[in-house]
């Protein structure tokens, strides 16, 4: 290897670079399984979307990723209020907390619709892959190259999780949330409808979700297909579950963890070992996670 | 250990077993091909219905077992010279010995969290696979065994009956009610003195042998093992379909289940365009069973129709 | 009388809040002792420690001599401690008689399932609930509710009963008639019992002795009449009302 160094750092910047990526893709997931304590199994089949969405607006009007995102997450948010209503609201509805027989069902029938979703995609679709070609060049920063693209969608992704931070704890229906996530009773009392508030937290989860599909194209020349959903995924578990499900800034820390991870490990294996190596241990790190610290790395 | 008495659906199941045994010699090999996809298919389900739906532990990533008892077999057949059969006992053998190893780690996450580890272990162990040299990395490995369709129907349905026999003792013994006790509660379970921590262990590895034993025999079926195919999460989301529309926890509703996702799936495949489509239609079965009637199709009767709870089980 | 349930200055936290701060107390063989105190001030979490679903943040308990904190709730169960739930925590799915049959089961070691139901059908008259034996526990009242949560315990075959607030919300010749069940199942079945409660007519009746606790701490100990009259406890139970006095 010539320069070591060098190779590690360039990799640790697109592990970070992607990572913010990761965290905002994930952050959809975590604001649902913090506010609802439902687990949308069907999650990556919306970041896909989110995907495509961009992928079609790029190939219909020419907009780049950062110009669908916005569209994105607005077709989130309908599909937010959609899905809370369609899948959820059956099972939330008039109970105090999540049962066992709730967490079940709303398991079992997300994962009904990742089945149907990723299948209607790959009958509309088709399965090659596809990508948007937009690069907007390089910078330099010192021996490192970053995309400017991805620093770009970087950038994005911190604003929105800020952005959720400072709605969740500066406003009055930001509030609210937190109080419905803490303890639905107690929301009641105060005057705060659960019903409301959860389809509210879900359209804002799909939101994000979504627009989390359109910034990840960005890292996907040639990637966007029906089956991405199926690895991205595994991948959002388990940065919600390193952050710890409901804590907004834990899907940043997540996010950057997993994408150091996935960037930096196969620099130090053989090549042809590399990219599989790192996602196995990407995967895998959710183990000793949940085992030692079950709430999540941050405190 | 008095034997608890036997339901009709169990005669009803073994009856059809029975049947099929006999009438396997005289099929033409397409028919006999298609029932012995069937069972696999039925075997699988069986499998996760032990931990999924006895138990309530949603595994995910129950493919793991089946695809490392395929390479279980694709090694001991082209490495060990093993007979097929013995390559099945391994695949068992080795689903025992890693569900007992993923179990002691995993089975302590309640619900998701479960949910989540099974299905990442699934997906690590694909990935470690594709870069294992002694498992020919990614490239899979070819059988060169020739094609015992009867060899390998028979070894299926001696798996299927076994499940079928162990899923009824397990359910009428004591051990279901233990694990009955673990799905509703598990800690007012253990607040009665019930070892849930080591049955469920028994049963993941119970689950783990049948998966591992399915997908070594499927190995032996495709003649070969290739890691993207027998890893194939497509698998784990058939078995989990199987047994939610045909009633998890019951005795005969992952058989139902997988007659009815089974042939559905085989009759899309004759028509490519519909592949997609039928997958897709299966998933809002699954949408409409779970918020619908989330007991599966055997579950639900057995709630509308007490009367019958004796009879169908 | 050799004591056989100890617990060694208990600490218990969970995360910054410390629901039991230092709580030592022991109970002897066939003895009931009454553990009192307000609302908020740590008896269920102590009891969740003695019974196992709970490790103590430190400190120690020992059944006999040997210690059994940290140890599985199930391993407790079959060392001869059972306990039952503030709120019931019955199995809906099942019948009332395969409730207490489970607990026979395996807490009290019946292992063939018809003996065990045999045994459940027993237990089940002991405390007055044969006439539901078929069943299911989820169309049980309330009050139906704490006499299985009871029977499953009693057919654990413990020694040692932690009973949480078995006695809330009875009327009072319900009352009447509940204590002198437990009098009479105790001079039967001859277990020990620490119970968690509210009602002062049942600890008065039924204790040998009473700890009180408040937030966390032992903060008297005595006959049930000393205790009483203790000028901390009053204290601590400012407010509560007469519901609660004494008879």
């Amino acid at each position: 290897m010539v320069d070591a160094g060098f190779v590690v750092f360039q990799d640790l910047a697109y592990g970070i670079l992607e990572g913010c990526v990761f965290a905002v893709v994930a952050h959809g997931l975590n604001l649902i399984w913090g506010v609802t304590k439902v687990v949308n199994v069907a999650h990556g089949e919306f970041i896909m979307l989110g995907a495509y969405g961009a992928y079609f607006l790029s190939a219909w009007f020419g907009f780049n990723p950062l110009l669908s995102a916005p569209i994105d997450a607005l077709i989130g948010l309908g599909a937010g209020v959609l899905f809370y209503f369609g899948f959820l609201h059956r099972e939330l509805r008039g109970k105090e907390t999540v049962t066992l027989q709730t967490e079940m069902v709303t398991l079992v029938a997300t994962f009904g619709l990742a089945l149907f979703i990723v299948n209607l995609a790959t009958s509309v679709f088709s399965v090659n892959p596809v990508g948007i070609p937009w690069n907007p060049g390089v910078v330099r920063a010192g021996s490192i190259s970053l995309p400017v693209g991805s620093l770009e969608v970087a950038a994005i992704s911190v604003a929105v999780i800020a952005a959720t931070h400072v709605f969740l704890t500066r406003t009055y229906l930001g509030s609210a949330i937190r109080a419905y996530s803490q303890d639905i009773a107690a929301a009641q009392l105060v005057g705060i409808n659960p019903t409301f508030v959860a389809a509210v937290a879900t359209a804002l989860g799909l939101s994000a979700t979504m627009l989390g599909g359109a910034l990840l194209t960005v890292w996907l020349p040639s990637g966007i297909n029906p089956l991405m959903g199926q690895t991205f995924a595994p991948i959002c578990f388990v940065i919600v579950v390193l952050g710890g499900p409901g804590k907004m800034w834990g899907s940043l820390v997540g996010g950057l963890v997993l994408g150091v991870i996935i960037n930096v490990v196969p620099a130090f294996v053989e090549p042809s070992v590399g990219a599989s190596l790192a996602l196995a241990i990407a995967f895998l790190v959710l183990i000793p996670v949940l085992l030692f610290a079950p709430e999540g790395i941050v405190r | 250990m008095r034997l608890p008495r036997f339901s009709p659906s169990f005669y009803g199941l073994g009856l059809v077993l029975v049947v099929l045994a006999i009438i396997a010699p005289a099929l033409p090999i397409l028919s006999l091909t298609f029932l012995t996809s069937l069972l696999i298919y039925t075997a699988l389900a069986y499998s996760i219905n032990l931990i999924t739906g006895l138990t309530g532990y949603v595994s995910f990533g129950h493919v793991v077992f089946m695809g490392t008892g395929g390479y279980a077999l694709g090694y001991g057949v082209s490495a060990l010279h093993l007979s097929p059969l013995a390559g099945v006992a391994l695949g068992g053998a080795v689903g025992l010995v890693l569900a007992l190893g993923i179990g002691i780690v995993t089975l302590r996450f309640r619900g998701v969290y479960f949910a989540i580890s099974s299905l990442v272990t699934a997906l690590a162990a694909l990935q470690i696979v594709l870069v294992t040299p002694a498992l020919n990395d990614g490239q899979g490995i070819v059988l060169s065994v020739g094609f015992q369709a009867r060899n390998v129907f028979y070894t299926i349905w001696l798996i299927v009956t076994a499940e079928v026999v162990l899923t009824y003792f397990a359910t009428h013994g004591r051990l279901g009610y233990g694990i009955r006790a673990i799905k509703s509660d598990e800690d007012a379970a253990r607040a009665l003195g019930i070892d849930a921590t080591r049955l469920k262990l028994y049963v993941f590895m119970l689950s783990g042998l049948f998966a591992g034993a399915s997908g070594a025999l499927f190995a032996w079926f495709t003649s070969g093992v290739f890691p993207y195919v027998v890893f194939d999460l497509t698998f784990s989301l058939f078995m989990l379909a199987m047994i939610i529309v045909g009633g998890m926890g019951t005795n005969v509703g992952p058989f139902l289940g997988a007659v009815i996702v089974y042939v559905s799936y085989w009759y899309a495949l004759t028509v490519p365009s519909l592949l997609g489509l039928a997958f897709a239609a299966i998933g809002v079965i699954v949408i409409l069973v779970a918020l619908l009637i989330p007991a599966g199709i055997v579950g639900t009767i057995r709630r509308r129709f007490p009367s019958l709870r004796g009879i169908l089980e | 009388m050799s004591v056989r349930l100890v617990a060694t200055d208990v600490h218990k936290s969970f995360g910054g809040v410390q629901a039991v701060r230092g709580l030592s107390l022991g109970l002897e063989e066939g003895r009931v002792v009454g553990l009192i105190g307000p609302n908020g001030s740590g008896k269920t979490t102590f009891l969740g420690v003695l019974s196992g679903a709970l490790k103590p943040t430190s400190g120690t308990v020992t059944l006999d001599g040997r210690r059994i904190d940290g140890l599985s709730a199930d391993k407790v169960v079959r060392l001869g401690i059972a306990r039952t739930h503030q709120i019931p925590r019955p199995f809906p799915e099942m019948t009332v008689r395969e409730n207490v049959g489970v607990a026979a089961m395996f807490g009290g070691q019946h292992h063939d399932p018809q003996d065990a139901m045999n045994e459940a059908n027993g237990v089940l008259s002991l405390v007055g609930l044969e006439a539901s034996a078929d069943r299911s526990a989820a169309v049980l009242t309330a009050q139906e509710r704490k006499r299985l949560e009871f029977a499953r315990a009693i057919a654990t075959r413990a020694k040692v009963l932690l009973l949480d607030e078995i006695f809330a919300g009875l009327s009072p010749e319900e009352l009447r008639a509940a204590i002198g069940l437990f009098q009479k199942l105790q001079q039967e079945l001859g277990f020990g019992a620490l119970i968690v409660e509210h009602v002062m007519r049942a600890v008065f009746a039924l204790s040998d002795r009473v700890v009180v606790i408040d937030e966390g701490r032992k903060i008297a100990e005595g006959t049930p009449q000393d205790v009483v009259r203790d000028a901390a406890v009053i204290e601590a139970y400012l407010g509560v009302g007469e519901a609660h006095a004494p008879p």
